[in-house]
């Protein structure tokens, strides 16, 4: 069905090579195929589930995560294109035991139903905690309308970055 | 008993979701999530005709690839089925995507490889893609009974139509559609199965383990005590996430290699062979004296189940139920008539057939107003249900619990405040100002419209709970349903734990495993909490008494009058207490498994609403803006505010979807879906998310556990005809085809002029 994605099948050998990454702050050498996208090399080779395969072709946002600080779809990032990168997924945001602010407004405000989207929504709000800069409603929304949330938990998840945004200004 | 009450109730908190740590962690495993050592990957070669028959399958050349296990064909696979005209593969094939035959192999990229090498004989049939070919008495039967389910409509019928109409002063009629409306869940389907030779083990999205447990022994020739299902966290599924040959096909590639077996659907397969929300076609009409008493109501629906029945019978129904029950009126009849089509498969999704019967209900009831000279308010206060039930006699013999979607008169409702929920919409938006809303110059005009629903829900099937005091003296509640993201688990912990008299953080939930739980019914028709909730307040109520009567014979009191709980063990009102550690130090651990048929065989138990909405409709790009939505329901007394809220919210701007987006469009001529994606078929983002405010009415149901009733899908039942309703108020047009698109917007505009 997915004539777009196979192709003639050549020998995986030819297209591994080393590479050399972070991810969460631990490095990673390792000999992928350049073909692999980020997303499957977080999956299947490091086993960091937390970024979803909602639809592979850069759509939904759920494999949402951080490429030298810039929010990305791991999904559409070939393998070639994380070389001395550093990558940040949802499973590095907590240390050990405390939960990161964003986290943590996700739970209070029952950001997530299903809760396949609430990775990515977390990721894609990371910077916005990041900023210095005071945000509006509307900027919040514009900087999470990549993400897609079919429980339209939406309300709830706008609720949850406002409120950490919150939190942190009045710390 | 308030010398008792040293906890402070659960029930009516906003008690935190219990699963929602592992999914802002990362650590909540889906079953996409999951790999097996030695796992296999499997791929589905899917039709790319939607009506043909398989001559031949030439699979050679597929199987010696290196890495490939197993393929599997319509000619090498058991007979059983996955549901009654779903065999495991079948040598037809009846929509564009429908299943051919499955690769097992070391990777996926393997196993997409051997796809592209089995070569398909098709004998090309001729096909339909919408109703009304399926129907034309020279259309090639897409399965042996015809293309019409069971050869004829559903009937439903109160009084008689003839009379009312022959009562009416007026008659007003029109038909309306609406579109193939996919849930599109953000995980797709997927499957993960572990043949160990003598045992099955299936990991899958599901709603419904035990009933899921039980398609697998029947597809598979199995023993159901020979497969254990577990259901992972879910990504949702609305309703859709089941019936499909997904499970099975893992299973049987899992048996037949010896290893484990994975299988993804992507994106576009999960559009194509998931399940759809049934396009309607319904034409209606309502009898009307000059008063605005309603003298009849009569509907008929035809519906497009796609290639296969999947959950359509029931859907159906359930289109009419607001047809049958929503406005007081003696003589009422409803048709419903099911044809498959050559197209991805209708099935169960949110609501279930009541928004497509709503949606022409209520666009009718504005259109019967205006013809009364009525406000469109007014005629619903006048004439919607009222708590005494429908006039007519009551047929269900007083022995037999009573149907949640009755077409009978007779029998009141456990509880219905509709009339509660009107008067709160319509303050709550403004109606009064209605009638004076000024436009400024220029092309945005206002308008504010309504719509009102009816909805089943509540009583289910027969439902278990275990519940248990365990060894470190907290409790854990063991239950076969499905949390599919509703937060049914965290409603029904709020319950046990209230009827224990403890904190709900000292229960557990175990959950989504055959094996370790009683059997229970599918999380479907908005049935979990009021079924689920009365069999663990049973258990709970059990374990109570157990407990207290171990730890009667501990404290050595003669009588179990005036022991109680709190959270730190058994208490009795003349101070003597045992904490539960010791108890079950002593008395070992306690456990209570309770059997409930929810229901009653006095009252109907439905659930109520009214939404109101706002909008701003631009007349020269078609644009509708939500300025303000208000969403008022009767769902009785409600257990999770904050839950409650969200469902509501989300309920409501899913459906915005099928108000102003979604429609899953099939080539006539090729049968080919022409927007299997989520850039082509445009879901709602948070862009689109309107202000929903959300009112629940002051309602606690006599029969409901602790007064609740459904919640799940009625919010999505409203939000189109409310939608329409203001689009007319605001601008004249009314459009009867969903969805409302600018496009159709300004083709209706012109089309005034």
């Amino acid at each position: 069905m997915d004539s777009h994605l196979t192709s003639d099948r050549v020998d995986m050998d030819d297209n591994e090579t080393t590479t050399k990454f972070i991810v969460n702050g631990r490095e990673y050498s390792l000999k992928i195929d350049n073909r692999y996208t980020l997303l499957d090399i977080l999956r299947d080779h490091l086993r960091l589930t937390g970024a979803k395969k909602g639809c592979d072709l850069g759509e939904c946002g759920a494999c949402t995560v951080l490429l030298d600080g810039k929010v990305v779809n791991s999904c559409q990032i070939l393998a070639a294109r994380i070389k001395d990168k550093d990558i940040r997924t949802v499973e590095g945001l907590s240390q050990s035991e405390t939960l990161h602010p964003l986290q943590l407004a996700f739970i209070e405000n029952d950001g997530g139903q299903c809760g396949y989207c609430t990775p990515g929504f977390i990721m894609a709000a990371y910077p916005l905690f990041e900023s210095e800069e005071e945000l509006s409603t509307e900027e919040i929304k514009l900087s999470l309308a990549g993400n897609l949330c079919r429980c339209n938990a939406y309300g709830s998840i706008i609720d949850s970055v406002a409120y950490a945004l919150e939190i942190k200004t009045n710390e | 008993m308030s010398e008792q009450s040293t906890h402070t109730p659960a029930v009516g908190t906003s008690y935190v979701r219990t699963d929602l740590e592992g999914k802002v962690l990362g650590t909540a495993e889906y079953t996409a999530d999951i790999a097996l050592p030695n796992m296999l990957h499997a791929r589905v070669l899917r039709s790319p005709h939607p009506h043909a028959n398989i001559l031949g399958i030439e699979i050679g050349s597929a199987t010696k690839l290196d890495g490939v296990f197993d393929v599997l064909t319509p000619f090498n696979v058991p007979e059983g089925k996955v549901a009654p005209d779903v065999p495991i593969l079948d040598s037809r094939v009846r929509f564009v995507g429908d299943e051919v035959a499955v690769v097992a192999a070391v990777d996926i990229d393997q196993a997409k490889a051997a796809i592209d090498l089995i070569d398909v004989c098709y004998e090309v049939l001729p096909f339909s893609t919408n109703v009304h070919d399926s129907l034309n008495s020279a259309s090639f039967p897409i399965h042996s009974e015809g293309n019409l389910v069971n050869g004829g409509p559903l009937i439903e019928t109160r009084g008689s139509i003839k009379e009312g109409f022959d009562q009416a002063d007026y008659v007003v009629e029109d038909s309306f559609t609406t579109p193939d409306h996919h849930p599109a869940s953000l995980e797709p389907r997927a499957a993960l199965a572990s043949w160990d030779g003598t045992r099955l083990t299936v990991w899958k999205p599901s709603r419904g383990i035990h009933a899921d447990k039980n398609i697998l022994a029947s597809a598979l020739g199995l023993s159901p005590n020979n497969i254990a299902v577990v259901g992972p966290a879910m990504g949702a599924g609305y309703g859709s996430k089941d019936e499909t040959r997904t499970s099975v096909m893992a299973a049987l590639l899992s048996i037949r290699t010896g290893r484990p077996v994975k299988l993804e659907l992507d994106r576009e397969e999960e559009f194509l062979a998931g399940r759809r929300r049934h396009s309607t076609y319904t034409e209606i009409k309502m009898g009307l004296k000059k008063d605005g008493t309603i003298t009849a109501v009569h509907a008929k629906t035809i519906m497009d189940t796609g290639a296969y029945l999947s959950s359509g019978p029931g859907v159906v129904r359930r289109a009419g139920q607001g047809i049958l029950y929503l406005y007081k009126c003696a003589n009422v009849k409803y048709e419903g008539q099911l044809v498959y089509t050559n197209t991805p498969t209708a099935g169960s999704y949110r609501a279930l057939g009541a928004p497509q019967g709503h949606f022409a209900l209520e666009s009718l009831s504005d259109k019967a107003s205006e013809i009364l000279n009525m406000d469109p308010l007014e005629f619903r206060f006048k004439n919607h249900v009222g708590p005494e039930g429908q006039p007519g006699e009551r047929t269900t013999p007083r022995n037999q619990i009573i149907d949640t979607q009755p077409v009978e008169g007779g029998v009141p409702f456990s509880s219905n405040e509709l009339r509660q929920c009107l008067k709160l919409g319509a303050e709550a938006i403004g109606w009064d100002r209605r009638d004076y809303i000024e436009n400024a110059a220029g092309p945005i005009r206002r308008g504010i419209g309504m719509s009102m629903f009816i909805y089943r829900g509540g009583p289910g099937g027969q439902s278990n709970a275990e519940i248990s005091l365990d060894q470190d003296g907290l409790f854990t509640l063991n239950v076969g349903f499905m949390d599919v993201g509703e937060g049914s688990s965290t409603v029904v912990i709020q319950m046990a734990a209230d009827t224990l008299g403890i904190p709900p953080a000292m229960v557990r939930i175990n959950g989504g495993h055959t094996d370790k739980t009683p059997e229970s019914p599918m999380t479907a028709g908005s049935t979990l909490t009021f079924s689920a909730g009365h069999a663990a307040m049973q258990a709970a109520k059990d374990l109570k008494d157990a407990i207290i009567n171990a730890s009667l014979k501990l404290i050595g009191l003669g009588d179990s009058e005036g022991l109680y709980l709190t959270p730190n063990g058994v208490k009795s009102k003349c101070g003597e207490s045992i904490s539960f550690l010791d108890i079950v130090h002593n008395a070992g651990p306690i456990k209570t498994l309770a059997s409930v048929t929810p229901g009653s065989k006095d009252y109907i138990v439905n659930s109520f609403g009214a939404h109101f909405a706002e909008i701003e409709v631009d007349t020269e790009t078609g644009h509708i803006e939500i300025i303000k939505y208000i969403a008022v329901h009767d769902s009785g007394r409600i257990i999770n505010p904050r839950l409650a809220e969200g469902q509501v919210r989300g309920g409501v701007s899913q459906m915005m979807g099928f108000t102003f987006l979604e429609d899953m469009e099939i080539d006539p001529h090729s049968g080919v879906a022409l927007n299997a994606s989520f850039l082509e078929h445009k879901s709602p983002t948070i862009m689109e998310y309107p202000e929903i405010e959300v009112i629940f009415a002051d309602s606690i149901d006599p029969i409901g556990p602790f007064g609740a009733k459904s919640l799940g899908e009625p919010p999505c039942i409203a939000p189109a005809p409310t939608i329409a309703n203001a689009l007319y108020h605001a601008t004249g047009v009314r459009i009867n085809d969903l969805p409302l698109t600018p496009d159709s917007v300004l083709l209706a505009m012109k089309n005034l002029l």
